[in-house]
């Protein structure tokens, strides 16, 4: 009698396409673990490893430094263009 | 000496030869404190993300280099002086992953800066090759409507 699984098993996408390095110019590679307002979305939405979770965050970060990704989206911005610099 | 990676944002409202001379400048600052740039990577202008005082766009420009650990605080004093910047992002790349990561990005930055010789050509070539052709229908279209003007 094995309880039924409610949700549908998490697994780290990086950890399945072997990213070793990730480069915080390519923001569109970011994108993925980015919410709606450019924060950085939680491990237990995107089901991204520990590792890999740690690397993201940092690399996001730098990105933000950059001006390649925002910190923080106002209202109308959120309206206007949801990713629409990073493709 | 360490691998370094410094990525540059210079006012865009200065004009292209005035980029172009502030991002030698910059170099330079590199390579007088002892940095060794191995390759650049110019990323054009771009949309920032938020506005760095009150500019909307920025032209970006990265410099892959090996420099001295002890230079990069009087690199970076130099940096903060220069007015024409906006924003600058000094990485460094210790690891081995992380080495075998920037080589990567060396040699792709090299190769870059090689092809554009070759690849602008036909980029340039190709908008001429296809206004040629739209340009005369627009003509006959224009020739065909006049009679019909004139008729009416």
């Amino acid at each position: 009698m094995a309880e039924k699984r409610k949700y549908k098993k998490r697994y780290c996408k990086y950890c399945e396409a072997k990213v070793d390095f990730m480069d915080y110019k390519d923001a569109g590679a970011l994108r993925f673990s980015l919410s709606e307002r450019y924060k950085i979305m939680p491990r237990r939405l995107t089901g991204n490893c520990k590792r890999h979770q740690d690397m993201i965050s940092i690399v996001i970060k730098r990105a933000r430094a950059a001006a390649l990704v925002p910190y923080t989206v106002t209202r109308k911005q959120v309206v206007v263009a949801p990713f629409e610099n990073l493709k | 000496m360490r691998n370094y990676e410094n990525l540059v944002i210079v006012k865009p409202t200065l004009t292209a030869e005035e980029i172009q001379a502030s991002v030698k400048a910059i170099e330079e600052v590199i390579t007088s404190n002892g940095g060794e740039i191995l390759a650049t990577n110019p990323m054009g202008m771009r949309k920032l993300a938020y506005p760095i005082e009150k500019n909307e766009r920025g032209f970006y420009h990265v410099i892959y280099s090996t420099i001295a650990p002890s230079a990069i605080t009087e690199i970076e004093r130099r940096f903060r002086i220069n007015e024409e910047l906006l924003r600058f992002v000094t990485i460094k790349y210790d690891t081995n992953r992380e080495i075998a990561a920037f080589n990567g990005m060396v040699t792709k930055a090299k190769k870059a800066a090689e092809a554009p010789a070759k690849v602008e050509t036909p980029v340039v070539e190709t908008p001429a090759v296809e206004e040629a052709p739209t340009e005369a229908p627009v003509v006959e279209a224009e020739a065909v409507k006049a009679p019909e003007a004139a008729a009416e």
